[in-house]
């Protein structure tokens, strides 16, 4: 693609990403308009004073209009401020900075064993195609998108982690193991400074709660590689290669793996926001700090603007993670290209 | 008259081979019990599901209690019968009502015109962008944790992938000729809509329906173990998850039956959908 062609390409793609934001950020509004009762009375806590809460009603200009309102939240987002929870009293931001992190590294592992189990088994499905080999990866797939993660979470905590002893059943490490904190990956700290065994300390912690949430997700990678594969390995060009005398491995990786490359980018994009979904039961059931734990927290405490906080930066980050699966797309895979070089000049 | 006989050969059609049909027959049994068991379970308890007897507390499965009792001594076999009701129309309800609001905003996109396809269908996309589970959660801390927040929060989150579905058959539909037909005569285009395109695009939404049916009733219980959904002491298999927590050293039975439950459910529709939409789709059999 020409240099001209992606920078029109890039300026469209975030002037959508600016819409998308403000999307999010409008039906979160919404969200936190529909609620009912006194938002002022909630911001303020059930024990405050009428005269404390006309002060919050004021400090947060609820008693404006509604335009009024939509207009100044919109600014405070702009200046990072996501509110206040009203359980920790701190910013929800500075909260989510520090827990973050540990939600990412856990949905990292995960999409890690997603794809490293769920891709073999789709190209081996796909391979043997109908055949009871197919017919086994199908029901794997299907039954391991029927587990409830929570279940799956508590059963493997309590088989592999207490009573195999195996791994570390609750908590992000070892009380006592500490390594600074740069970027708040434990992992990538514990590897910053040089400390291995705080490493796979960290790891260790991480490893089962990590699977259990990649186990449903692996139903979707199987399915959807198994199908875009048997559909390529069906054209004649794979006929024509096999004919050609290429290796069934050859045959396989390039010509029909490749074409899964594209609806699979597309599903990882899909699965990084519902694996923060699906984070949400794991931590908990693991006692995890971090995006999840928070969130069910906050609304066992009815911390209604921590629980809005985090849906709007669930939103932001699957937006993000939009973008970067559709510019990898853009560089893997020539078809997409042409497309958007023909959209970019008609 | 003479009798012509076929000496040559024709040539026969070789069936595809469908993929284990007694896995899909029993898939559709199983949802029928299940089905069953949503309207009758309450009434086959063989306990009070509601009657704590700290004497009885703990009970392994015995013939007093077949599948053992809880932490507060009720009856896990009872628990599980009753919660089936609110696990699995619960997750019925929130489908429907998805799928009703998803089929009422196609129609309004597909009739409205380019510029409100454009805003509808681009709100949809934002709305599918925010994870179900954590949009429900919004939800439900909005409108307080109850199984109806529980519903609403579902119908809320998942509307937009039903919306996508039935606008896309809607928008062939409505090129085929008799639509076209029905249009010259001088229908309106309600009429057009409601008599003609709706009732030949609701194949997809249906398949759809079934297959979410499974992934809501694992969401709904989530909803509940993450305390988000069915509040204690309902009897309500995500809810019962939660409670024998605790216990799992030691009382399994108590997390393990309405966990197994929830597994059989979401496992039954997601057969049973995956089965109708080969039929409906020879095609889609190859995924």
């Amino acid at each position: 693609m020409e240099k001209s062609l992606l920078a029109r390409y890039l300026a469209r793609r975030l002037a959508l990403l600016a819409t998308t934001l403000w999307g999010v950020v409008t039906i979160v509004f919404l969200l936190i308009k529909a609620i009912p009762g006194d938002e002022a009375q909630a911001a303020a806590g059930v024990t405050a004073t009428p005269e404390q809460v006309e002060v919050v009603r004021q400090r947060l200009g609820l008693d404006e209009s509604v335009l009024h309102q939509y207009v100044s939240y919109l600014g405070r987002l702009l200046h990072g401020d996501l509110g206040t929870s009203i359980f920790t009293f701190q910013p929800v931001l500075g909260d989510l900075q520090q827990l973050i992190p540990y939600t990412m590294e856990l949905v990292g592992l995960a999409m890690v064993i997603n794809l490293t189990c769920g891709v073999p088994l789709g190209v081996w499905a796909a391979a043997r195609h109908r055949t009871r080999t197919d017919n086994a990866v199908r029901l794997t797939a299907i039954f391991c998108g029927a587990l409830p993660t929570f279940w799956l979470a508590m059963i493997a905590q309590t088989t592999i982690g207490r009573q195999l002893g195996a791994v570390p059943i609750s908590g992000v490490s070892t009380l006592g193991v500490e390594v600074p904190r740069r970027t708040g990956f434990l992992t990538v700290d514990s590897l910053l400074a040089g400390d291995l065994a705080a490493f796979s300390d960290a790891l260790a912690h991480l490893v089962l709660p990590a699977a259990v949430l990649a186990i449903p997700f692996m139903s979707f990678v199987i399915r959807v590689v198994r199908g875009s594969m048997v559909t390529a390995l069906e054209a004649d060009h794979v006929t024509a290669a096999r004919a050609k005398g290429a290796r069934e491995r050859t045959v396989l990786l390039q010509h029909g793996l490749r074409n899964s490359v594209a609806p699979v980018t597309t599903l990882i994009g899909l699965q990084v926001g519902w694996m923060m979904g699906g984070a949400v039961m794991v931590e908990t059931v693991f006692s995890r700090p971090g995006f999840g734990s928070y969130l069910t927290q906050a609304v066992a405490q009815k911390d209604t603007f921590a629980v809005i906080g985090m849906v709007l930066v669930v939103g932001v980050i699957v937006t993000f993670v939009g973008l970067v699966v559709d510019l990898v797309q853009l560089a893997a895979d020539p078809r997409v290209r042409l497309l958007e070089t023909r959209r970019a000049t008609a | 008259m003479t009798t012509v006989a076929t000496t040559h050969a024709v040539p026969r059609v070789r069936r595809t081979r469908r993929r284990l049909p007694w896995l899909d027959r029993i898939a559709y049994g199983t949802v029928v019990l299940l089905l069953g068991l949503a309207i009758l379970g309450p009434l086959l308890t063989p306990h009070d599901p509601y009657a704590v007897d700290l004497g009885q507390a703990l009970q392994a499965p015995s013939g007093g209690h077949l599948l053992g009792t809880d932490g507060l001594g009720r009856d896990v076999l009872s628990r599980a019968l009753a919660g089936a009701r609110s696990s699995i129309l619960g997750a019925l309800l929130a489908v429907a009502g998805a799928a009703a609001i998803g089929i009422l905003v196609a129609c309004v996109a597909t009739i409205g015109g380019r510029w409100v396809d454009d805003v509808v269908m681009r709100f949809c996309d934002i709305t599918l962008s925010l994870p179900v589970m954590v949009m429900a959660l919004g939800v439900a801390v909005a409108l307080g944790p109850s199984l109806r927040s529980a519903v609403i929060a579902m119908v809320v989150a998942w509307w937009p992938g039903f919306a996508r579905i039935a606008r896309a058959e809607m928008r062939t539909v409505i090129t085929s000729p008799y639509v076209e037909a029905a249009r010259v005569l001088g229908a309106s285009r309600w009429r057009v809509m409601l008599r003609h395109v709706l009732p030949n695009s609701l194949d997809g939404v249906y398949v759809q329906a079934t297959l979410e049916i499974g992934g809501a009733t694992l969401i709904m219980a989530g909803l509940s173990f993450v305390g988000a959904g069915a509040q204690p002491p309902s009897a309500e298999w995500g809810a019962m998850v939660e409670t024998g927590a605790r216990y799992l050293t030691s009382a399994w039975w108590i997390s393990v039956v309405p966990g197994l439950l929830i597994t059989l459910t979401a496992l039954a529709f997601a057969i049973s959908g995956d089965s109708l939409r080969t039929r409906n789709h020879p095609d889609a059999a190859l995924t």
